[in-house]
């Protein structure tokens, strides 16, 4: 019996509206697999779908080796789901949340309460732990999801939308605290609109665009396909000059406020080009992709272009 | 099942602390006491401080029942869909606790919120108590009732609020449901037995000669006239009797134990609307004969004897066990019709709504 996430084939449609077509991956344990797609792709429903909340159409699904529609109790179990929404009680304190979430598991009076501290520890919500939840800013709402959805000790971990409202300090342990959970051996799927936010902790990725996931063929096209990057140097006007002179990146260049801007077809060009204008004397600064990975995938998949 | 009942009292321990131990209940809470005072001071002073414990309990109870089937829908009607709206709903069914705890830990929050009103006036039920002449079957009878009217209400609300997808509507309609039981079944009572008409035979029996005793006035050698048919309309109150039972003060009411003075009149509130239902049960005479002739010869000009309030209460069926038996089932296929709409993995979503 495996563990982690594999979807086969899934399908819902709401009326008649499909939210997901065919949506067919697997996230491992150990690993943080991206979940990216635009808006109204179906990662909600597909979140939804594996939190055991709503039932698909078709397809097949293992969370922790159980059917979520079948074994429902058995998923819950074993997997922790922080909603898009940030919703609390708004008249409870940080502390009581988190003690009757774990009440809602079958935990002890006392383990509830010990878990809560815990908890609250790991988010860092301390100084908050008595108020409630109602005078919460954004960011600390949505630590409290995560510390509610971290609740029984989950071994999969569904992530709608975890790092928006957060502040870059928060952020950063987030992304710290994912990845110590992703080396414990969890399974995390986490989705986002911030593609740069997810290249920095996914190290698998599911681009889901109009209820379909893009097939693994589609995806390493993609990655090979012109990609943009950044290059800025001491002498910009030197920089400018010595890029004009190569007829072959003619059309290529363009600048933006932040400095100069290639495109350049997969790595070994780029290393070329970077050997080239070194060799030229020119003075960089700074040489690299001008987006992610994730986005610049994405927006090959979807038609952007990049 | 012990694991059971525990999800349950985390369910009834959440919601009290969230939503309905507020501060408005709290509120509530005062008005209600203020008024149950003045009522027994206004009562007491009236009474003169003699026998009218049965009064002051019977109005404590109605006014429990009032101010609870006020407060109960505002609290329960928007239990389930209100925390789907503020996205709090989800959260709580990805735990281990399932539908059926979720749906009965919330009714049982609404309905024993709405008995604080009844913990409330316990002051006021001593008073009435010693004011005397309240017996303790009445009050065991009309708590237990009363309760279970709350209940009623609780259920419903909790219920609309899972069936229903937005809260202001199932709000509403548990009060709906409220007013249609409360007022609407006087109203179809009244109104049904006013469109209701039976002609009534009436046969006059009059006297055609006669001598009189001219010191006693008694009538002798009577020759009776021939009747005289005629015939009038009367409102038919009779067939429509039982939509009453399904009235929660009515069920309150009639399921009190009858208390009477000793010259048969009712002795609090609920003896009084309980005589009221109960004779609405009698069919009129549809073929009445008034016969003048004969009470004349036995020198009687009262010719019946109408039966006392007692007779007629005592004669009649009771039926609150009707209407609460009928209240049972409406309560428990509410709650389940709720349940399998909240059940997750949800398979059909009504329109407009969302899981989380």
């Amino acid at each position: 019996m495996s563990d982690g996430i594999r979807v086969t084939g899934l399908q819902r449609s709401f009326g008649g509206i499909h939210a997901l077509h065919d949506a067919t991956f697997e996230a491992h344990p150990g690993s943080i697999t991206a979940l990216v797609g635009p808006n109204g792709a179906g990662k909600t429903t597909l979140m939804l779908t594996l939190a055991t909340l709503l039932a698909p159409d078709a397809g097949e699904i293992r969370v922790a080796g159980f059917d979520p529609v079948t074994e429902a109790a058995q998923v819950r179990m074993r997997m922790g789901w922080m909603p898009d929404i940030l919703g609390s009680w708004a008249a409870l304190s940080v502390r009581t949340t988190l003690e009757i979430t774990a009440r809602m598991y079958h935990l002890g009076r006392r383990a509830a309460g010990e878990r809560a501290d815990e908890l609250i520890d790991l988010v860092a919500l301390g100084p908050h732990a008595e108020q409630p939840t109602r005078v919460l800013s954004r960011g600390q709402k949505q630590r409290l999801s995560l510390a509610r959805a971290l609740v029984h000790d989950p071994s999969v971990l569904l992530l709608d939308e975890p790092a928006s409202g957060l502040d870059p300090a928060a952020r950063i342990r987030l992304r710290l605290l994912l990845k110590k959970l992703a080396f414990d051996g969890k399974t995390i799927l986490i989705s986002s609109h911030v593609l740069s936010e997810l290249d920095e902790v996914a190290d698998a990725a599911v681009y889901l665009d109009e209820g379909r996931t893009a097939t693994a063929e589609a995806v390493a096209l993609a990655k090979e396909r012109l990609r943009t990057w950044r290059i800025r140097a001491v002498n910009e006007d030197r920089l400018a000059a010595t890029l004009a002179a190569s007829e072959e990146l003619a059309g290529r260049i363009s600048t933006d406020n932040l400095g100069t801007l290639v495109a350049v077809a997969g790595e070994r060009e780029a290393a070329a080009l970077l050997t080239g204008l070194v060799a030229e004397g020119v003075e960089i600064t700074s040489f690299a992709p001008a987006v992610g990975d994730l986005e610049h995938t994405f927006l090959d998949l979807s038609g952007g272009g990049a | 099942m012990r694991r059971y009942l525990a999800g349950i009292g985390t369910m009834v321990g959440l919601e009290l602390r969230q939503r309905v131990r507020g501060v408005a209940w709290y509120v509530l809470l005062g008005v209600f006491v203020t008024l149950v005072g003045a009522v027994t001071l206004l009562l007491w002073l009236a009474s003169g401080g003699r026998d009218s414990g049965g009064w002051l309990y019977s109005l404590i109870v109605y006014f429990i029942l009032l101010l609870g089937t006020l407060v109960t829908p505002a609290l329960s009607g928007n239990a389930i869909n209100g925390e789907r709206d503020a996205g709090t709903l989800a959260t709580t069914q990805v735990t281990l606790i399932r539908t059926s705890q979720l749906v009965l830990g919330k009714f049982l929050a609404a309905w024993v919120s709405s008995l604080g009103f009844l913990v409330a006036s316990i002051p006021f039920i001593v008073v009435a108590v010693l004011l005397g002449d309240l017996s303790a079957l009445t009050i065991a009878t009309s708590a237990i009732v009363l309760a279970a009217e709350l209940g009623f209400v609780a259920a419903i609300g909790v219920s609309l609020s899972g069936i229903v997808t937005r809260p202001l509507f199932s709000v509403t309609l548990t009060y709906l449901v409220v007013a249609a039981l409360s007022v609407g079944t006087l109203i179809a009572f009244g109104l049904l037995g006013a469109v209701t008409r039976s002609q009534v035979q009436l046969s006059t029996i009059g006297v055609s000669t006669a001598t009189y005793d001219e010191t006693t006035g008694a009538a002798s050698s009577l020759v009776c006239a021939p009747p005289v048919m005629s015939t009038y309309s009367v409102q038919r109150f009779d067939p429509y009797w039982s939509i009453l039972a399904a009235n929660p003060y009515v069920i309150i009411a009639d399921a009190a134990p009858g208390s009477f003075t000793a010259n048969g009149g009712p002795n609090d509130l609920f003896s009084t609307v309980s005589l009221g239902v109960r004779s609405a049960q009698r069919a009129p005479a549809l073929s009445v004969v008034n016969n003048m002739c004969e009470a004349a010869a036995n020198g009687d000009v009262v010719p019946s004897n109408p039966p006392s309030a007692r007779e007629l209460y005592d004669s009649a069926v009771p039926s609150w066990f009707v209407g609460l038996g009928v209240q049972l089932v409406l309560a428990a296929g509410a709650l389940l019709w709720a349940w399998s709409r909240t059940r997750t993995p949800a398979r059909r979503l009504a329109a407009g709504s969302r899981v989380a």
